[in-house]
């Protein structure tokens, strides 16, 4: 497998690039493009974005996977070919990057745009890598390996860069904790502890405790590995507004919190546990619009799987009512919520189970894949190709 | 389908519908931009010339349920600054003038005697106005029943308050900058706008998908419908948190931390007049709130300024300043500025008793209001100390201190309508994190980023849609909504490059009236004394050799000279 590469570039009053030769070039020559202030272009070690842009129908210009990352920030992910690349690449990928936060782009591979800082290039480049894993996954399991490259791909990546999650030689502070600093210090760390141990990318998670009627949960838009100053104090009753930039997870972990009575609470978005939250064995069923209407309790071993949006939608409602007994639950093509009674070792742990046990059941099901031909119920969990032919109102 | 400008000659009563060319559409949109635009030729009349232009302009996705699009923008120039301004505003009258078959209205000239413009699709005229001169706006707007939406000057319009507003009869206020002061001279009282055209949609299905898109966004977004956020508590929602950052002005600028503001917060406002949601016509947000009475709430700028910034924490009396400000007809950052300057300048604050007399007395330029009626610049140098006056090119400056977000300071200074918050909106990712965090104490790439922020809400503001949507959607969705409206491709990139057009013509308009870098600046206080540091924080002076170097990285950046001047003289003659 090619090690990853990357190449960035920044504009201020002058346009400052950097890595991989190529690749910051590139970047830089995208930059002078658009209106933006950062891009990120990379080739990631692992080729799912490229696989997909190469399975895909030699129409389509964009995919559209269907997590929760992409239908509520992405909307699709424009694909562009090698042959459109010829000649002036920068202005191919430019091109689609106005209108878009991020491309695939043949033989080069993610390109991304900060509009507002450099930063927000990076986090457009994890989501649309996010959101590509996710959709790759979901379509090797259905439809296996179409290109010679994937199945040798992905036995590396199932190899050798796939070590199992675990909280093995992390240390956890034992509940219940009353101390504010010593809350902030334990979510800073626990924190980190996500993103360390391949739970999650930086950006892709919250994370709370209570202590008596405060909450303290991490800001919106913050990384998990990079907390410090980004822990806002809320209270329960809502007599202070403070928390106004607080995740767009509050209310969900304000619920939890009444309707459990635990202390700690852990949001994250771990690969599998997305992925595997998507299938669906109903046939039939009347529900389109499943990561959001679906009002059915489904289980993927002991750990309920409800639909629902994020910030104002419904997951806030959903997840509650299902999460106290296994201390654990999935949001349908989002990730999972864990709870902890005391601390967040229990939580932190219930994270590590879902996602290590999502990933046994992937593979059990790919491996049974392999072997036999598939049936899947309702379930157009893979996403969808959007063509060329298709009208521009499409 | 073409669209329709009215143009107005109040001189001779002389009314017309004209066709606007579509091609000045495609390259300023509508509301600011083609307002901007509609200036060109008379950008350098003073502001009371008759020949003044003041132009009524909704954007092309106004009579569609694109979210927050039901806004107008008001352009003319600014008596109070001397800049080309323009003031967006919702309600219900943008989208009543879109159904009376107009993109926009321009009228010009003086009427030799009071009059209301009325409006509908089946035509307009001139109604005599003699009985309404000298009324509040709710006597104005009650008034004119059965009109639809009306936009009223008050008392302060009339008699010249350089900060006084136009106010929509739904308690939306045109509020910066005195263009009710325009009007007045103009001896306009009201325009009342009425019809029952409906909007057509290019491409229904896109335009759905992009709408549904947004709404997504705005559940998403914590600051919309978060349980803390506007959605709940109306923008007051953010008095705490300028607290907590301690960058609440405080006593004129002095200091940044008022410790009794949670006597105005968000929930003390609910708690104390049950505030019920209220917004503008169409729009899921519902951010303005409302009393049982009916009455409009105070936003945060208003309660921050009438409160800390006078150093008065009792929440009636500031809703008490509120309602007198609205009614007759005045800006309430403007105002409560420039009694703050007032008050550090004779050495005492006005007390909470003393301020809604003296507002009145502004209206009427009675007393002491007629100094106070000129804004806090005129007012300060009126008083030996021209330092008091916390304003830009004359505009007061709102309810962010600047040692508290350095984007927010570079922002101030290069806005085209003076200190206004609005033109970049930095708080948006400097204090809440929307669409990323940026370090609000370091002016690294910022010069960049206002740049672009300007270019962004000049566009936004020619849609027109209200810059709140955009702490949870994007340029990106609003353009698959413009898309979808008019089946023509719009993307983020071309509305970026519209809004570049719209702000360097404002640059231009400002450069021929004199404005220079020397106009790009902060009040001294800013560079020399330091903010209410503590509770971890740190509020330094600003440092002024790093912020010079910004403000000359932006003018490079934007394509100017050093000095923020234009190298091409002829820049006007290159555009459409």
């Amino acid at each position: 497998m090619v090690p990853g590469r990357v190449g960035i570039a920044a504009r201020d009053d002058v346009t400052l690039s950097e890595g991989a030769p190529d690749l910051s070039r590139l970047a830089a020559d995208v930059l002078s493009r658009l209106s933006c202030l950062g891009v990120v272009a990379a080739s990631p070690s692992l080729p799912f974005a490229e696989f997909l842009l190469r399975r895909a129908n030699a129409d389509a210009d964009a995919i559209i996977p269907l997590d929760t990352e992409t239908r509520t920030f992405l909307h699709d992910i424009p694909i562009v070919r090698r042959e459109a690349l010829a000649g002036d690449p920068a202005r191919a990928i430019a091109t689609l990057l106005s209108n878009r936060k991020g491309v695939i782009a043949e033989g080069v591979g993610i390109v991304a745009t900060g509009p507002v800082t450099l930063e927000q290039a990076y986090i457009h480049y994890s989501s649309v890598f996010h959101a590509a894993f996710v959709k790759y996954l979901l379509d090797a399991l259905q439809e296996g390996f179409v290109l010679p490259a994937e199945a040798g791909a992905f036995r590396a990546f199932r190899e050798t860069l796939l070590p199992p999650s675990t909280a093995e030689g992390l240390s956890f502070r034992a509940g219940p904790l009353d101390d504010p600093e010593e809350v902030l210090s334990e979510i800073r760390a626990v924190g980190r502890f996500t993103v360390l141990r391949g739970l999650v990318d930086s950006f892709f998670g919250n994370i709370s405790y209570r202590v008596g009627e405060t909450i303290f949960i991490s800001q919106t838009a913050a990384s998990l590995d990079d907390l410090a100053g980004c822990i806002d104090p809320v209270p329960m009753d809502n007599r202070s507004t403070t928390g106004i930039t607080a995740s767009s997870e509050l209310l969900a972990h304000r619920r939890i919190y009444e309707a459990t009575g635990a202390r700690a609470v852990l949001h994250g978005h771990p690969k599998f546990a997305v992925a595997m939250s998507m299938p669906c064995d109903v046939k039939d069923c009347p529900v389109k619009d499943c990561w959001k209407d679906c009002t059915r309790v489904r289980m993927l071993g002991d750990t309920p799987i409800v639909a629902g949006e994020i910030g104002a939608g419904g997951l806030a409602v959903r997840v509650p009512p299902v999460i106290g007994t296994p201390g654990k639950a999935i949001v349908y093509g989002h990730g999972v919520f864990a709870i902890g009674r005391t601390g967040f070792e229990e939580a932190f742990r219930s994270m590590v189970d879902v996602e290590n046990r999502c990933r046994e059941e992937y593979f059990r099901r790919l491996d049974a894949r392999m072997r036999r031909t598939p049936s899947f119920g309702c379930g157009d969990f893979s996403g969808r190709m959007k063509r060329r032919a298709q009208s521009k109102s499409e | 389908m073409p669209e329709t400008i009215l143009v107005v000659d109040l001189s001779s009563g002389r009314m017309r519908r004209e066709e606007i060319p579509p091609g000045l559409l495609a390259a300023y949109l509508g509301g600011r931009g083609l307002g901007v635009r509609l200036l060109r030729g008379r950008h350098t009349l003073s502001p009371f010339d008759p020949g003044m232009p003041v132009v009524f302009a909704v954007g092309p996705l106004c009579g569609t349920p694109a979210p927050t699009s039901a806004r107008l923008s008001v352009v003319s120039r600014s008596p109070l600054t001397g800049t080309v301004y323009d003031c967006s505003s919702g309600g219900r009258f943008a989208w009543r003038l879109r159904a009376s078959g107009l993109l926009a209205i321009r009228v010009e000239g003086r009427s030799p005697r009071p009059v209301v413009l009325a409006v509908t699709s089946a035509g307009e005229e001139l109604l005599p106005a003699d009985g309404l001169w000298g009324k509040n706006v709710g006597e104005t707007v009650r008034a004119l029943p059965d009109r639809g939406s009306v936009a009223a000057i008050g008392p302060a319009g009339e008699n010249g308050v350089l900060f006084a507003s136009v106010m929509m009869g739904e308690g939306n206020a045109v509020g910066r900058g005195g263009l009710g002061a325009v009007l007045g001279r103009k001896n306009l009282k009201a325009v009342t706008v009425d019809g029952d055209l409906t909007t057509r949609v290019a491409d229904p299905r896109r335009f759905n998908r992009a709408r549904a898109d947004v709404l997504r966004l705005f559940r998403a977004s914590p600051v919309i419908f978060g349980e803390l956020g506007i959605s709940e508590y109306g923008t007051p929602a953010l008095v705490d948190l300028m607290r907590q950052r301690r960058m609440a002005p405080t006593e004129n600028f002095r200091r940044t931390v008022f410790e009794d503001s949670s006597a105005y917060s968000g929930p003390a406002i609910r708690a104390a007049y049950g505030a019920k949601k209220d917004g503008c016509y169409g729009c899921p947000i519902r951010c303005k709130k409302s009393a049982a009475d009916g009455r409009r709430l105070p936003e945060y700028e208003t309660v921050s300024h009438f409160g800390a910034l006078n150093g008065i924490a009792d929440l009636h009396a500031i809703v008490r300043s509120n309602d007198a400000c609205n009614e007759l007809g005045m800006d309430t950052i403007s105002a409560a500025a420039t009694l703050s300057a007032w008050g550090e300048a004779r050495g005492r604050f006005p007390s909470a008793d003393e301020i809604a007399p003296l507002l009145h007395d502004i209206a009427h330029r009675r007393g002491d209001g007629d100094l106070l009626a000129e804004g806090s610049r005129r007012v300060a140098e009126a008083m030996g100390k021209p330092e008091l006056s916390m304003s830009v090119k004359s505009l007061e400056l709102p309810a962010y201190d600047p040692r508290g977000a350095y984007g927010m300071a570079l922002a101030y200074a290069t806005s085209n309508r003076g200190g206004c918050h609005l033109r970049a909106y930095p708080i948006s990712h400097e204090i809440l994190r929307k669409p990323v965090a940026s370090d609000r104490f370091s002016f690294s790439g910022k010069a960049r980023m206002i740049k672009i922020a300007e270019d962004t809400n000049a566009a936004v503001d020619s849609l027109v849609a209200c810059k709140f949507a955009f702490f949870g959607a994007s340029l990106e969705e609003y353009a698959e909504l413009l898309a979808g409206t008019t089946g023509e491709r719009h993307t983020p990139q071309s509305l970026k490059e519209i809004g570049e057009r719209i702000w360097l013509t404002e640059r231009f308009y400002n450069t021929r009236n004199g404005f220079t870098r020397a106009d790009d600046d902060l009040p001294e206080r800013f560079f020399t004394e330091a903010g209410s540091s503590g509770e971890g924080i740190d509020v330094p002076p600003i440092d002024r050799a790093r912020f010079g170097e910004e403000l000359t990285k932006y003018y490079r950046i934007r394509g100017l000279r050093d000095d923020g001047s234009f190298p091409d003289d002829g820049f006007l003659e290159g555009l459409p």
